[in-house]
């Protein structure tokens, strides 16, 4: 007889009692919620005792819920150590979920403009409460994310899980790694700074090259929208980036997931007889329960990881914003990301269409097919002599491709531009020019010359009194005056010369400039065959009040060139040009920077 | 322990875990707390990086007309390191002084005229006090430390800022005037002038963008043109910005001097009255390239006329400036204007696609067509495309016999000059 027209709730708590139908209703919800598991098992689980019913309750969510239904319910005790997984696997999913919760947090403050998205940026990391911390993790993971699944690539070559039957669950995994590869590539682009935009430029370039042209032409058309990146490509690279290659991650990740529970995770080789598989004949005494063991660790390495980003990006870590992008200005020593680094170092090697398109897609071949292809049964180190090798040489050109992409290897750049960059280049890669975190109150207004910190102890007066007689109402001072005026815009000097002074520099006043202007001098002298007889200048004026100007000059007698070196006579001198009276020709190069007081260069420093 | 789950004992892994998940929350909050002192210094930073980006562009696009220090060059630019744009008023302490001397002076008066009346019915005792009051305010009005001889003394300092700021007056400054009270009035805001009701930072971003439409009436020999790429100029909105920043980076607030006032070069010019001014009615020159060629040799080139239009001197007959020594001169950026006659015998018509060019025709096409070939090294779409509405047959020829006079490798030739004609009458 039910106390409401209809049975209810309250018949229980007439037929149990309060305390006891509440309970019994909780434990009736959590068992739908947990899908088969009620308040007791549980406990039992995290207490670490055996459970108390059978069938085991611990086994029912595998079966029963979504969730858990694509993870093993048991592991091999041998696999649940560091070795031979290294938890790679495990990590590489846990980043997928990071960057995607990350990544909708940016997605709001977000638009894919070029008029705007750099101001986004600038709005999450001025106005956003917590928008730098989230970017900064946003922006870790992706690099953290690209070097895991990496490792878990060579990881899973070095142990031979890759062969059969675990052959596709390879193939998914190469498909998952170039997703990974293409998300933080195309990430890259969307603040819209000269990092990104210049280092996508290089990657979307290498696209052109496909042959023959009219594949490479439209190619390039599809993924930048136009001959240049530009809005369409903004626009492109960011809907690649949030919708199409997630979908084909998500997909892939359910994939390779689904694989491993078809085929277990293969063991360490050695715990094998050669050519079988014992992955899903797990003993009983060799099994470790998913729940409560995997799945608590599981849990306390997301607790783990995720705190050592989130110290990483709140003490060491800030990704970079460089200056807004500027398709004119081509950035001194710019190159792809450090993943993409090989490739821009084979392009180095040769041929664009070879090393630019060929290359990279006969490595993706050799990945995708490499299971197919190795079908020898043993996966014993032993056994495996040549394919390590193989692993091992590849990983070793891999790592001279990526240095052969960096600026430093054999980019051709003349000596001034070089020592410009030195002193003076834009804040990109969290490097700057030594000169621009000299603190504002020691840059006073002043003619510095670098022949000051080239002279001997004593001799520097006299050096200094030297440069100005060079200089004063002579054909090289007019020079200097004029070129300053010309192509720099600052009319520090008038043009007959007569008020050029280059005075020492105040040590007392300004130790870090000293410092700074040393460090000029050695790069001029390291140069001293293309800069024959070379020194360096710093002009300081005062723009505006809190804005100081910063000529940097550089004065050298010219020399006969080849391809840019110098060319030496038979004692390794070098060939001055002369005038027809004999007096040498001076190039002049000048390079302006302006500092701000507040600008802070100095506390990133 | 690293051979199994690497913590083995499920308590401490629970441990650990709620540890970790409790440290991230402390973090996030330490993070939070500090968040507002954070962002006010990244926009500090920002704030500064944008004006040394300004500086940059300012000193490569806009010192030419405004000065390098930004003061003006005379009847190219007016200064914008000015305390007239910034709309500092150099009388507003003094007024402020003259106004206080004034009411109370007023006040005093007001209060002696009040006693005199209340003196007439007052007893004896009363009055005695009245009088004393009344001595002192006379002396306070008029005595030797009175409001007399402070009001003297806030006049002299007026008529000496007066006489200081004349120089600047000479030059353009708006003209004060003292009014009868002895305050001084003047239009010292640019913006007051101009009525505008937006801030400065709209008024300097807003010429920026647009240009100044009527500065040709004024501007004799240059005007504010636009810099945005929205009007297909070279500058992005965000360079806009930042020369913005780097302008408004001069205001002194309070603290402008009369030597600010004094250093100015070139104060803003007051556009006399009318517009605009009468041209010749001619069709422009159009886009077909073989007709304009065919059609040249119609008309006879002036070289003098030729470098007067090429460099802004002079207008086309459509009216229009064009401007082209803005890039061109020296190669600024664009190909030097001397070279361009020799470049095609010397390199362009042994390219392919010049094959049957003549030297006009590639320097019409590129005029009027200017996205038909871009010189290797300079960026495409620099150059405007709108020429061949801007100038008549005649403006082109006089620029390609300008071009001419460079030549060394087709020495310019002038044109023997056409035999008086006697048909034509002497005007009546």
């Amino acid at each position: 007889m039910s106390i409401l027209p209809f049975p209810s709730f309250l018949d229980d708590i007439k037929e149990k009692g309060f305390k006891r139908a509440v309970f019994e209703g909780v434990d009736d919800i959590v068992k739908s919620i947990t899908a088969g598991m009620n308040i007791q098992d549980i406990r039992e689980a995290l207490r670490g005792e055996a459970p108390s019913r059978r069938p085991n309750p611990r086994l029912q969510p595998h079966s029963d819920g979504f969730w858990l239904h694509m993870r093993p319910s048991f592991f091999h005790k041998d696999m649940t150590g560091v070795y031979p997984t290294f938890r790679l696997g495990w990590l590489s999913t846990y980043f997928v979920f990071f960057e995607t919760i990350t990544g909708m947090f940016l997605m709001v403050w977000y638009t894919p403009s070029p008029q705007i998205a750099y101001g986004n940026m600038v709005a999450i990391l001025s106005n956003v409460p917590l928008g730098q911390l989230m970017r900064d993790l946003h922006r870790l993971g992706a690099e953290a994310m690209v070097l895991i699944v990496t490792l878990h690539m060579i990881r899973t070559f070095m142990t031979g899980s890759y062969k059969k039957p675990r052959q596709f669950t390879w193939f998914s995994g190469v498909i998952l790694l170039f997703a990974t590869f293409f998300l933080s590539f195309s990430g890259y682009l969307l603040p819209w700074d000269q990092l990104a935009l210049w280092a996508v430029t290089i990657g979307a370039s290498m696209v052109e090259a496909s042959p023959p042209p009219i594949v490479g032409e439209t190619l390039n058309l599809l993924l930048r929208g136009g001959p240049d990146i530009g809005a369409n490509g903004l626009l492109r690279f960011y809907l690649l980036h949030v919708l199409a290659v997630p979908a084909i991650l998500f997909i892939f990740t359910g994939v390779h997931y689904y694989k491993v529970i078809i085929h277990g995770h293969s063991l360490p080789p050695q715990k094998e007889n050669i050519g079988e598989d014992t992955a899903k004949r797990v003993p009983l005494d060799k099994r470790v329960y998913f729940i409560p063991d995997v799945l608590t660790s599981e849990i306390m390495w997301i607790g783990v990881t995720s705190f050592i980003l989130v110290v990483l990006c709140v003490w060491f870590y800030h990704a970079p914003l460089e200056a807004h992008a500027d398709p004119q200005v081509t950035p001194l020593g710019t190159t792809a990301p450090w993943y993409f680094l090989w490739i821009q170092g084979a392009l180095k090697l040769g041929d664009k269409v070879l090393w630019g398109i060929i290359f990279p897609t006969v490595v993706l071949l050799i990945f995708f097919a490499w299971p197919y292809l190795d079908n020898t049964p043993s996966r014993r180190y032993a056994d495996r002599r040549f394919a390590l090798i193989v692993c091992f040489a590849f990983m070793s050109s891999f790592t001279v491709l990526s240095y052969m992409g960096t600026a430093e290897y054999g980019v051709n750049t003349t000596a001034d531009q070089q020592i410009f960059y030195y002193m003076a280049h834009e804040p990109a890669h969290n490097r700057m020019g030594i000169i621009l975190p000299v603190p504002f109150e020691q840059l006073p207004a002043g003619f510095y010359t670098t022949r000051e910190f080239s002279a001997e102890e004593g001799m520097k007066e006299s050096a200094i009194a030297a440069l100005n007689e060079a200089l004063y109402g002579t054909e090289l001072g007019k020079q200097l005056a004029e070129q300053l005026k010309t192509e720099a815009h600052n009319p520090a000097f008038n043009l007959d010369a007569t008020n050029i002074r280059v005075r020492p520099v105040p040590q007392a006043e300004a130790p870090r400039l000293a410092y700074v202007m040393e460090l000029f001098e050695k790069q001029v002298a390291k140069e001293d065959k293309e800069l024959y007889n070379g020194w360096g200048a710093v002009l300081i004026t005062d723009n505006q009040d809190n804005l100081k100007r910063i000529d940097l000059i550089l004065v050298w007698e010219a020399i006969e060139l080849e391809n840019g070196q110098p060319i030496l006579d038979e004692n390794g001198n070098v060939k001055p040009i002369l005038k027809e009276d004999g007096t040498p020709v001076y190039n002049i190069s000048i390079k302006h920077v302006f500092i701000h007081r507040d600008a802070a260069y100095f506390m990133n420093y | 322990m690293l051979q199994r789950l690497l913590i083995d004992r499920i308590e401490n892994r629970i441990l650990v875990g709620i540890t970790m998940f409790v440290g991230i929350m402390i973090l996030i909050g330490w993070v939070a707390i500090n968040e507002g002192e954070r962002m006010r210094s990244f926009a500090n930073q920002f704030e500064a990086r944008s004006i040394e980006f300004g500086a940059e562009l300012f000193a490569a696009n806009c010192t030419t007309c405004h000065g390098v220090d930004g003061r003006g060059i005379g009847n190219f630019g007016p200064a914008l390191n000015s305390p007239y744009l910034f709309g500092h008023n150099y009388f507003a302490s003094i007024n402020n002084q003259i106004s206080a001397i004034n009411a109370r002076e007023a006040q005093l008066i007001a209060e002696r005229e009040a006693l005199m009346q209340e003196f007439v019915n007052a007893n004896d005792a009363r009055r005695e006090q009245i009088r004393a009051r009344r001595d002192e305010i006379e002396a306070i009005l008029t005595g030797e430390d009175g409001l007399a001889a402070e009001r003297a003394a806030v006049f002299a300092e007026r008529d000496n800022l007066l006489n200081s700021l004349q120089p600047a007056i000479d030059l353009g400054y708006p003209q004060p005037t003292v009014n009868e009270d002895g305050t001084v009035t003047s239009i010292y805001s640019r913006l007051a002038f101009l009525e505008w009701n937006g801030s400065l930072e709209s008024f300097i971003y807003t010429t920026l963008v647009h240009g100044r439409p009527t500065s040709k009436t004024y501007w004799e020999n240059a005007q504010m043109v636009s810099w945005s790429q929205q009007t297909g100029a070279p500058l992005r909105d965000d360079q806009l910005r930042n020369l913005t920043a780097y302008i408004m980076n001069w205001d002194k607030g309070n603290a402008w001097t009369i030597e600010d006032a004094l250093a100015v070069r070139q104060y803003p010019l007051v556009p006399v009255a009318g517009g605009g001014e009468m041209v010749a009615a001619a069709p422009p020159v159009g886009t077909d390239v073989d007709a304009i060629v065919a059609q040249l040799d119609t008309v006879v080139g002036d070289p003098v006329r030729g470098e007067q239009i090429y460099n802004n001197q002079q207008r086309s007959q459509l009216g229009a400036r064009l401007g082209c020594g803005g890039c061109h001169l020296n190669g600024v950026a664009g190909p030097a204007h001397n070279a361009k006659w020799d470049h095609f015998f010397t390199e362009r018509s042994q390219l392919p696609q010049f094959a049957g060019y003549t030297v006009q025709k590639y320097l019409v096409e590129s005029i009027v067509n200017t996205g038909a070939y871009i010189v290797p090294g300079y960026a495409a779409g620099q150059m405007p495309g709108d020429f061949a509405n801007r100038m008549s047959l005649q403006d082109m020829a006089d620029i390609l016999a300008y071009l001419h006079t460079f030549s060394t490798v087709d020495p310019y030739v002038p044109p023997t000059p056409a035999e008086p004609s006697a048909e034509v009458t002497p005007e009546a």
